[in-house]
C-alpha cells in the first residue's frame, strides 16, 4: 500500500459524469432549441458515465474491460479531451495520443506519404516534428517505396492498419490510449506493435488499453479495471480482474444444456 | 490539454486541412480546376443571351454580370462547404482531439484559395469585356476581407445548427436560388420599383456585391458611410457566428 501512494498520479477522475444527447422529435422542440440557443433542447440526456472514480499512475499500463456499451470508449474519449465531463472532475497531466480506431483521418484518395503528413498534423505534430519522424514512420510501417507513393484506397486493410499505427506511435506520447485497435495486421506486424508498446512503456509513458482479449491484457497491462454501467465495478491486479471478467460474462449466458432440447 | 494550444500548430492544421480539400476536389479529374470556372461561364452565357438584350441600358453587360457572378459563386460555394465541414469530418472529430473550429476555418480557407485561383482567368476575361483597373481596385482586399467575415459568420451559424439538424444543409441548398435572385447580380437595382428597394437593401449581399462592383465596374470608391456599413456587416455576423458556435459546440460529439 505504501508503494502505491508514492506513485505519481497522471489521471484522476472524481465522481466523473459524462452524458450523451439522445434526440427527441417534434417541431416545437426544434423551435425551443433555436430560441434558447441549445439550453432547452429536444434532446434527452443519457448518462454514460456516472460518478466514476479512477486513478491512473504515471508509467503504468491500465487494462480496461467490460461489456459492450458499458462506457469504455466514452471514458477514453473524455480522457482524450474529445468529450467534456458534465459533472465531477477530471485531471489529465500530460499530452494524450488517442488510438480510438485505426485509420481515422486517412484520406483514401491521397498517397501514403501525403497521409502521413495529414494524419500526423491531426495528431498534433508540427511540420518540423513530422519531417524528423517521417523516415521512422515509413520504416516502421514496412511499406515499400512504391506502396508509400500509392493511393491509400489501393491498400489492403492490413497495409492501411500498419500505416495508421506507425503514424500514431511515431512520437512517444505521455499517455497512449488504445481502444481495441490492434486486432488487425498479420502476426509479424502484431508482434512488432506489441514490441513498440513495450518500448513506449519502457520510456515511462502511461498506457490505457481496452481489449476483450484476456491474453493481451495479461501480457501488456500492470493493472486492470472492469467497468459496469458507467462505473468502475472492480479494479486491481490483472489476474483478479480477468478472473472476474470471465466468470461474470459466463454467468450472463444461459448454460448450453437449457437451450438444447 | 489539447495539442493545438500553440497557435502555429493550429494554423498548420487549418492550412493542411484546407489544402487537402483543394487537392481532393480536383483529384482523379482530367480538367480539374477548369471545371470550377464552367459554372460562372455558363451563367454568363445565359445572362448575356437572355438579359443582354433586355437590359440594354446596362453598358458592358457581360462585365456587369461577371463582377457580380464571381463573388456570388464565392458566397454560395463557401456557405455550402462550411455548413458540411463539421458533419463530414465527424469520424475524425470523435476520435482525435482537434479543435472543431479548425474544420469550418479550413473550408473557408480552401474557398478563398479557389477564389484567388479563379480570379486569374476571370480578370483576363473581364479585361476583354472592358474592365479598367485603377487605384480604387486596391479597395478590393479590405472589402473582400469583410465579405469573408460575413460569409464565414453566417456559415458558422448554419453549420453549428446543421450538426443537430441536417435539415439545415438541405434547406440551404433550396434557398440558394432565392438568395441569388434577391441580389442584383444579373440585373441592376435601378430596375426595382422604388417602394421595394428597402427590401433589397436588407440583403447584406446587396451591399457587398454592390461595393465590389462599384470599384471594378463603375471605377469609383464606395462612400465612407457605405464602407462603415460593410464593416458592421462583416464584424457583427462573425461575432454572432462565433458566439453561436461556442454555445452549441459542447453537444456536437453526441451527434456524430
Amino acid at each position: 500500500m505504501m508503494m502505491e501512494t508514492k506513485k505519481e498520479i497522471i489521471i484522476e477522475a472524481k465522481k466523473l459524469s459524462v452524458s450523451f444527447l439522445i434526440q427527441r422529435h417534434g417541431i416545437n422542440n426544434i423551435k425551443d432549441f433555436i430560441i434558447t440557443m441549445g439550453v432547452k433542447s429536444p434532446f434527452e440526456r443519457k448518462n454514460v458515465l456516472r460518478d466514476l472514480d479512477l486513478v491512473v499512475y504515471k508509467g503504468e499500463c491500465l487494462g480496461v474491460m467490460g461489456r459492450n456499451g458499458c462506457g469504455k470508449s466514452t471514458l477514453l474519449r473524455t480522457i482524450a479531451g474529445i468529450m467534456k465531463p458534465d459533472g465531477g472532475s477530471l485531471t489529465v497531466n500530460g499530452n494524450v495520443a488517442p488510438l480510438m480506431a485505426l485509420g481515422v483521418g486517412l484520406e483514401p484518395e491521397l498517397s501514403g506519404y501525403e497521409n502521413i503528413k495529414l494524419v500526423g498534423t491531426l495528431m498534433g505534430l508540427s511540420s518540423k516534428e513530422l519531417k524528423g519522424s517521417l523516415e521512422a514512420i515509413v520504416d516502421f510501417s514496412e511499406l515499400s517505396q512504391d506502396e508509400i507513393e500509392m493511393q491509400v484506397k489501393r491498400y489492403s486493410s492490413g497495409m492501411m492498419a500498419r500505416l495508421a499505427f506507425s503514424i500514431a506511435v511515431a512520437n512517444i506520447p505521455e499517455i497512449l490510449i488504445i481502444d481495441e485497435a490492434l486486432a488487425v495486421g498479420d502476426l509479424g506486424f502484431r508482434q512488432k506493435c506489441a514490441r513498440r508498446i513495450n518500448e513506449i512503456k519502457a520510456a515511462g509513458s502511461t498506457i490505457i488499453y481496452v481489449s476483450h482479449h484476456l491474453d493481451e491484457i495479461k501480457n501488456i497491462c500492470t493493472r486492470a479495471i472492469f467497468m459496469e454501467d458507467g462505473k468502475v465495478a472492480i479494479e486491481g491486479d490483472v489476474d483478479k480482474v480477468c478472473e472476474y471478467y470471465s466468470t461474470h460474462l459466463k454467468r450472463k449466458t444461459p448454460p448450453v444444456a437449457t437451450i438444447l432440447p | 490539454m489539447s495539442n493545438f494550444t500553440d497557435p502555429s500548430k493550429f494554423l498548420g492544421l487549418v492550412v493542411t486541412l484546407g489544402l487537402k480539400t483543394i487537392k481532393l476536389r480536383y483529384k482523379n479529374s482530367f480538367f480539374g480546376f477548369l471545371w470550377s470556372m464552367m459554372n460562372p461561364l455558363i451563367y454568363l452565357v445565359i445572362f448575356s443571351f437572355v438579359f443582354g438584350n433586355v437590359f440594354t441600358e446596362i453598358d458592358r453587360y457581360p462585365l456587369y454580370a461577371l463582377t457580380g457572378l464571381v463573388f456570388w459563386i464565392f458566397f454560395s460555394t463557401t456557405t455550402i462547404q462550411v455548413i458540411e465541414s463539421i458533419v463530414n469530418s465527424s469520424g475524425v472529430l470523435k476520435s482525435i482531439n482537434i479543435p472543431t473550429i479548425a474544420l469550418p476555418l479550413a473550408a473557408q480557407f480552401a474557398s478563398l484559395i479557389s477564389l484567388f485561383l479563379s480570379l486569374v482567368p476571370f480578370t483576363i476575361l473581364m479585361l476583354v469585356f472592358g474592365l479598367k483597373l485603377g487605384w480604387e481596385s486596391l479597395l478590393f482586399l479590405p472589402i473582400l476581407l469583410l465579405y469573408t467575415c460575413f460569409t464565414f459568420g453566417a456559415s458558422l451559424i448554419l453549420s453549428s445548427f446543421n450538426v443537430y439538424f441536417r435539415d439545415v444543409q438541405l434547406a440551404w441548398a433550396s434557398f440558394m436560388p432565392a438568395i441569388f435572385y434577391a441580389t442584383p447580380i444579373a440585373y441592376t437595382s435601378s430596375l426595382i420599383p422604388e417602394k421595394f428597394l428597402w427590401l433589397l437593401k436588407l440583403n447584406p449581399l446587396y451591399h457587398f456585391i454592390g461595393a465590389l462592383r462599384q470599384i471594378f465596374y463603375f471605377n469609383t470608391t464606395p462612400s465612407l458611410m457605405e464602407l462603415g456599413l460593410l464593416l458592421a456587416l462583416g464584424i457583427i455576423p462573425l461575432m454572432l457566428g462565433l458566439w453561436v458556435f461556442n454555445k452549441l459546440e459542447r453537444g456536437f460529439v453526441s451527434q456524430y
